[in-house]
């Protein structure tokens, strides 16, 4: 999924650039605050190394893209985080290229902000089982809208890669695929276990932890919002 | 031709920066698994100049054969020009470097972090795949092995996001308030400016010839 250096056009890798630097700092500068950043990170850390595990096909193997499950997962900070994913797979395991971090954060990071959107318009409707067939969809649609993108920014560079497009598409349906289930059985595994984590955008904090597992307190006279007894003993802005 | 000549630079920094050349190519040839599909694509699909040769209904021409030299040539020169950039400096100092160039400190921090825990999480994963090998998994190309890779992932973001938050409060409690202190500094001195004018005069040269 990643382009190498040297084969796109400098204007197709600048205005890569110039468009995730913008996208990028108004993620990070709207929609994060600094004490949220070691957790975003961490997770971040996580999506990486998730994305290096490799599923044998026949003789070769893919690895994992998993952007449709940052996209659940992290909602609009997904787009940060696949950008500092990709800066360090450049440098850490030269994968990808310098030049085209810019435009490689657009094609990955672009599918997983729309694929989250899906995803939060599907889990609000009500089929049974729809964070795994909407965790599925999303996970295959974030590969499927990347290859798309990745074709795009082949052919805007010129002609002559014209003919190199059906290649890429074909070698990448397999992984359409394989993300699908891989995702759709993420999305339906978190649901279960652990709901926080498909915490819709927000790197969830104790205090919403705790919130999610605490049952409303009860009414307190005259239908007035209730109180725990030890809400006192939290600065009363627990509840 | 310039290519070759960036190709060139690109090699005599890794000799001056004093790099195991071994060390270089065992990272290339890994490299090169992703160049060269698309180059041999290109060899095929770029159609100008003589026909060189036809087999059936695949046609080499000499520019097919010039263009996909020139998209491995550039892409080799690129990848080895990280080498002196990560091979001669630690990582986490080169990355505080980025925050003298005006990169903004949240993303720098991000980098930090991810950068240290993601030798973690390579342990975490392969004791999870150790685990799940241990109780009779055998990967393959069936959605069995998929559905358990997607609850694997699963498990190890349950864990992190605890970890997560175990890291978090222990560094508020050791006074982090949105910033990191660290003990290595990167300090920039005349030497440095000049090397990186001389690279940078190099790289335009190579541009305008």
């Amino acid at each position: 999924m990643h382009i190498s250096d040297g084969v796109l056009s400098p204007q197709v890798w600048i205005s890569g650039y110039v468009i995730t630097v913008a996208l990028t700092a108004y993620v990070l500068a709207r929609k994060t605050d600094t004490s949220e950043l070691p957790k975003l990170s961490i997770i971040t850390a996580a999506l990486f190394v998730a994305s290096l595990i490799h599923i044998p096909i026949g003789p070769t193997s893919v690895h994992l893209v998993l952007t449709g499950l940052a996209g659940i997962t992290l909602g609009l900070l997904a787009f940060p985080a696949v950008l500092v994913a990709l800066i360090l797979q450049a440098l850490l395991f030269q994968h990808g290229g310098i030049t085209t971090i810019g435009i490689n954060t657009i094609n990955l990071g672009l599918p997983a902000l729309a694929v989250y959107g899906l995803f939060l318009l599907g889990t609000r409707t009500n089929i049974r089982g729809k964070h795994g067939i909407f965790g599925g969809l999303a996970g295959g649609m974030a590969v499927a809208l990347g290859i798309l993108l990745l074709s795009l920014s082949l052919l805007v560079t010129g002609e002559h890669l014209k003919d190199v497009i059906p290649f890429v598409v074909v070698a990448h349906l397999p992984l359409i695929a394989i993300e699908a289930i891989v995702v759709g059985a993420f999305a339906g595994f978190v649901r279960r276990v652990s709901p926080q984590v498909l915490k819709n955008g927000r790197v969830s904090s104790n205090r919403q932890i705790c919130r999610t597992y605490l049952p409303d307190p009860p009414l307190g006279p005259a239908g007035q919002a209730g109180r725990y007894p030890w809400s006192d003993l939290l600065g009363g802005a627990h509840h | 031709m310039m290519a070759m000549v960036g190709l060139a630079v690109a090699l005599f920094l890794v000799f001056i920066s004093r790099i195991p050349f071994g060390f270089v190519l065992k990272h290339l040839a890994r490299v090169s698994i992703f160049i060269f599909p698309l180059c041999v694509l290109i060899l095929f699909t770029y159609h100008q100049g003589d026909e060189i040769a036809r087999f059936y209904f695949l046609t080499v021409t000499s520019g097919g054969i010039e263009h996909a030299c020139l998209i491995a040539v550039r892409a080799l020169a690129a990848v080895i020009l990280i080498f002196p950039l990560i091979g001669t400096m630690r990582f986490d100092v080169a990355i505080k470097a980025l925050g003298k160039l005006k990169v903004p400190n949240k993303l720098v921090q991000m980098l930090i972090f991810t950068y240290r825990y993601i030798f973690v999480f390579i342990e975490e994963v392969q004791r999870m795949f150790r685990a799940l090998t241990s109780r009779g998994f055998t990967g393959g190309m069936n959605g069995r092995t998929l559905r358990a890779t997607g609850r694997l992932i699963g498990m190890l973001l349950v864990r992190t996001l605890e970890r997560a938050e175990r890291v978090y409060n222990a560094m508020v409690s050791r006074g982090y308030e949105g910033n990191l202190g660290t003990l290595v500094e990167f300090k920039i001195g005349g030497g440095d400016i000049l090397k990186a004018a001389i690279l940078i005069a190099i790289a335009i040269a190579l541009n305008v010839f």
